[in-house]
């Protein structure tokens, strides 16, 4: 493992030298501080890691020096609002959390930009289920397989598989709004939910839940397909008189969440080429979920992971860093 | 000084009170009180649901404070994370460099040193462990963390220790303060740690000095107050001076109590890598764990959180090796300190010489490990594919037949569907029928104490946990406090009530509790009966004792995910997780206390014509009572510690209060349900305490 860092490091440090050299062009006025280092946010889930170590290494080829810390989903903004983190790549505008609003409010963080990462959320089940409960995708036909999925916990109605709490409590509210015959079990975590739908697959037991994507699971287990819920227009989560249930909010989807790129107020003026090229910088899901299962599923390297696709990709970013460095 | 006071008032009290017998009369007003408040006030929304016009907004407070606290302060936590991430990655680059041979060479020598052969073994055997299944670079990583915090947390331990001996009045508010801050979750002090000292490895570092400090104060002030007033005295006539007295005399003579306290705190440490790794942690072994388990990947997380009880069980045994050498008693000596720097020392040298020669040796090649990761994941699947229908039932009964008349009652768990038959008025006309001639039946036999359990349990089971209502509590459970333990303790306990009523947790401080009593009972039952087994068989009890040792050490994450595949999220997952952890101690205390039973009791219970039945109930059983005791009170304790654990697969107690205030960054919320979580498991432990010592009198 280690020596595979350092081959990876000296790589890293050639290709950099490399750069390095056209980057001595660049006044390290409008490189800004290159001696302080960029804290980039690391959180929970792959998908993020394999945004932030590219853009980690993009900034490394301008001359600056990266650190990834560890910081919670949530509490990141709080450490961004405080520049003690100074950017985190792939915040999902449907899971900001409380905090997110109010220190944008406040001026303390700013968004750079989305990410280009085409992200979906909505509920989910294993195909075989069609058989079982004829009708799907369609909402309608959840109800009349309610019975199949009654456990002792949710008797008698269906169990669907919620967010774990902390992510809101969305599902309910819709199922409550269509008028579902389910009732909304928190997963707890993430881990929890894959291990569910996991198993339901390999036991061939059937499972509604609430999801997203890009995720690798979906590369690793049997077929797994999206319920059609009525699309999700402007209002219908938040006025009663839209869709078909005239007295409920939330009769319709989710809305479709985008990917952002968010930093501490503070980053531009420090960093100013580092903040051209993360403005710049965009990311396809057909990459980053190839990224996710060589490192997921095929146990590979992060670093080397995200290392090779920058090299074979290169006629993607090289316009990203030019125009960064002739800012 | 109060204490004595209140207990000299108290005592004269208690004696009048047990003449006029009037426990007895208590109770039976308490449960009429209680028949009335349940039948006649059933349609009461405001008996059930704790009024919110009486709720204070604590959590609100708290933030308040905390808020201003951190803009007060912040600088200089800021600055105490600064100075401490210079030796964390100091210590961190030099470990990284060493050749693993080197490291492990060097730990099996001190270990040798410390006791002997078969502990350098055992350290060389684990470290191997961890070189070869590809984690040493993340286990080296997460020993540098708990390196740094180990003499952090001992000096400060050592010096707060001091302090309680020598100042009473310090010692009464230390006491306090370990208690709370052993049994409020970690989980829910991350979110002022991080407020006050940022993000970032140093972080984890810090909550695990603050969790690991404790069992040092602890150790201190007892090895302290031990030193025998001889030994002291000696020490003055020689002609100390205090200082010398204290430092020359005092310290030397505690010394081995303090370093059962290293002990304890460097396990404690160990016991928050994973935590540590969910704020800050980086590259280490508990952000693998942490890693691995998101992707609900069951055997790579269990052979990453096996290095976590390998490092475990190498600085356990280590640590006690070194505090067991200062009994007079312990054959192995170890060499002279000049001979073990020259043997360090050319250990080092050759270690390291082989290791620039050979790759290997020094950097573990990715082709020799062996990583049997996917072949787990294989079993657990095949277990699911083929008994998933037997596994499905089998968690079916346990929760239409304990789980939910627990939490819902009977009168919301029985339907035909799930018990065969509707509760009708006469099935519940004949059920408390039973329960009265039960009662009745105890009463003449002047059982009284079980007189008032019958109907006690036999409501618990009919309304269940979250449908009797508050006012219930508040005067069923202060006066167990008063029959148990007297003023005190039902102080305490009324108090905890008042402030989860107060606090507007509640309903999910039911829950939690709910959780934790069904989990406890059967840890009772089962734990005890493994216990009396390994007392019985030196085989099942060296079968035991690792499994036990496995258990508590292993991140208590990983068992979920293969519980999670086998039984969906819910509590009946929650409940297995709980139990997992909670029955150590009851296994341990039982087995321990039957074993511990003077053989001239049993002998002469032998010779007076005792069956083997009678032996065992009558002799060994009572005497190991107060031991067994002892067990349930920890299982108590270790089963509402998991209750945070427990919400990662959906329960909706405390623990996930807990978790919803650190997504929210809400300091004062996340405290208030962590001060809950205290507070009910201090009133347990409490009233377990005050009967056993008033058992043992």
């Amino acid at each position: 493992m280690i020596s595979r860092k350092i081959s990876n490091l000296i790589l890293s440090f050639l290709i950099a030298g490399g750069f390095l050299l056209s980057a001595l062009q660049v006044s390290s006025e409008e490189l800004g501080d290159v001696d302080a280092p960029i804290k980039l946010a690391i959180n929970e889930w792959t998908g993020q890691h394999i945004s932030t170590h590219i853009a980690g290494q993009l900034l490394e080829k301008l001359g600056y020096s990266v650190e990834y810390v560890n910081a919670g989903n949530y509490p990141q903004f709080q450490a961004l609002a405080d520049g003690d983190i100074h950017a985190t790549m792939e915040g999902w505008t449907n899971n900001l959390g409380d905090i997110y609003p109010v220190k944008k409010a406040e001026g303390t963080i700013v968004d750079i930009g989305p990410l280009g990462l085409n992200a979906g959320e909505g509920w989910v089940y294993l195909k075989f289920m069609e058989d079982m409960c004829p009708g799907l995708p369609a909402w309608e036909a959840m109800n009349d397989c309610a019975e199949n999925l009654v456990t002792p916990e949710t008797l008698p109605m269906g169990r669907f598989l919620a967010y774990p709490a902390d992510w809101g409590n969305r599902s309910e509210m819709i199922i409550a709004a269509l008028g579902l015959n389910y009732k909304a079990v928190p997963g707890g975590t993430e881990g929890a939910m894959v291990a569910e739908i996991k198993a339901a697959d390999a036991a061939q037991k059937p499972i509604f839940m609430m999801f997203w994507q890009p995720h690798y699971v979906f590369a690793e287990i049997g077929e797994v397909a999206w319920v059609d819920l009525p699309a999700y227009e402007e209002g219908c989560d938040t006025d009663p008189a839209w869709g078909m249930n005239p007295d409920a909010t939330h009769d319709c989807g989710v809305f479709k969440p985008e990917t952002m790129k968010i930093a501490w107020s503070g980053f531009q003026e420090k960093w100013p080429a580092a903040w051209d090229l993360l403005s710049s910088y965009q990311l396809d899901n057909s990459s980053q979920e190839a990224m996710m299962y060589e490192i997921d599923v095929e146990g590979a390297d992060i670093v080397e992971v995200t290392g090779t696709w920058l090299e074979d990709n290169e006629d993607r970013w090289s316009s990203w860093v030019s125009s960064a460095m002739g800012s | 000084m109060a204490e004595q006071i209140l207990t000299r008032l108290i005592r004269p009290n208690k004696v009048v009170l047990a003449e006029k017998n009037i426990l007895p009369i208590l109770w039976g007003g308490v449960l009429f009180f209680s028949a009335l408040v349940m039948i006649l006030g059933s349609d009461l929304k405001l008996l059930f649901e704790f009024p919110e016009s009486l709720q204070v907004p604590i959590a609100g407070f708290l933030d308040w404070i905390m808020f201003g606290f951190v803009d007060l302060f912040k600088w200089f936590f800021r600055f105490i994370s600064r100075v401490l991430e210079w030796p964390m990655r100091a210590v961190q680059g030099f470990l990284e460099w060493l050749p693993w041979l080197t490291f492990a060479s060097l730990a099996t020598f001190i270990a040798w040193q410390g006791g002997g052969g078969r502990t350098g073994i055992l350290t060389l055997a684990l470290l191997l462990y961890i070189v070869i299944v590809g984690y040493w670079y993340e286990g080296i990583n997460t020993l540098s963390l708990v390196i740094i915090c180990i003499p952090l947390a001992v000096l400060l331990g050592f010096s707060l220790g001091v302090w309680g001996h020598k100042s009473p009045k310090a010692n009464v508010a230390i006491q306090t303060t370990l208690d709370f801050m052993q049994t409020i979750p970690a989980f829910a002090y991350l979110i002022p740690i991080l407020l006050l000292f940022g993000f970032g490895p140093v972080v984890g570092l810090i909550a695990s000095v603050i969790f690991a400090t404790p069992p040092m104060v602890r150790n201190t002030i007892l090895g302290l107050n031990r030193v025998p007033p001889e030994i002291r005295e000696s020490g003055t006539m020689s002609g100390c001076t205090p200082r010398q007295r204290f430092w020359w005399v005092e310290v030397p003579t505690a010394f081995p109590q303090m370093l059962i306290g290293v002990n304890q705190t460097t396990m404690a440490a160990l016991g928050m890598v994973i935590i540590a790794a969910i704020i800050g942690g980086f590259e280490d072994i508990g952000w693998e764990v942490l890693g691995r388990l998101r992707k609900a990947q069951f055997g790579q997380s269990i052979l990453a959180g096996m290095v976590i009880v390998c490092l475990a069980i190498i600085l356990d045994r280590i640590t006690l090796s070194y505090a067991k050498r200062q009994l007079p008693t312990e054959s192995h000596t170890g060499l002279r300190l000049k001979q073990f720097m020259i043997g360090f020392i050319g250990i080092a040298a050759i270690s390291y010489i082989l290791a620039i020669f050979i790759e290997p040796l020094r950097i573990w090649p990715k082709a020799l490990e062996f990583y049997p990761a996917d072949a787990m994941n294989t079993l657990v699947f095949n277990i699911i594919a083929n008994f998933g229908d037997f596994l499905e039932t089998s968690k079916n009964q346990m929760q239409y037949f304990v789980l939910l008349p627990v939490k819902l009652g009977f009168t919301r768990s029985i339907f035909p569907i799930t018990w065969g038959f509707a509760l009708t008025p006469t099935i519940i006309g004949i059920y408390w029928f039973i329960i009265f001639m039960g009662a009745a039946i105890a009463l003449y036999f002047r059982h009284w104490q079980i007189a008032v359990a019958i109907p006690l349990i036999a409501s618990i089971l009919y309304f269940g946990i979250t449908g009797i209502s508050w006012v219930v509590y508040l005067a069923v459970l202060p006066l167990l406090a008063f029959s148990l333990g007297g003023s005190r303790v039902t102080l305490f306990v009324a108090g905890s009530l008042i402030f989860l009523m107060v606090s507007g947790i509640w309903v999910p401080a039911l829950v939690s509790i709910y959780l934790c009593s069904v989990a406890v009972a059967i840890c009772i039952v089962l734990g005890g009966l493994m216990g009396i087994w390994a007392s019985t068989s030196e085989r099942v009890s060296a079968i035991i004792r690792p499994i036990n040792d496995t258990l508590q050490t292993l991140p208590q994450f990983v068992l979920l995910i293969p519980a999670v595949m086998f039984f969906r999220v819910g509590d009946f997952t929650a409940l297995l997780a709980i139990i997992a952890y909670a029955i150590v101690p009851m296994i341990r205390y039982t087995e321990q206390g039957l074993r511990t039973v003077s053989p001239t009791a049993i002998e002469a219970g032998i010779t007076s014509g005792c069956t083997p039945a009678q032996i065992f109930w009558q002799i060994k059983l009572k005497l190991a009572l107060p031991q067994i005791l002892v067990g349930i009170n920890q299982t108590t304790l270790f089963g509402l510690n998991m209750l945070v654990i427990a919400a990662l697969v959906g329960t909706t107690g405390l623990g996930q209060q807990i978790y919803l205030a650190l997504s929210k960054v809400d300091a004062g919320g996340g405290i208030v349900a962590g001060l809950g979580m205290a507070l009910i498991a201090m009133s347990a432990d409490r009233m377990m305490r005050a009967y056993i010592s008033r058992r043992s009198n």
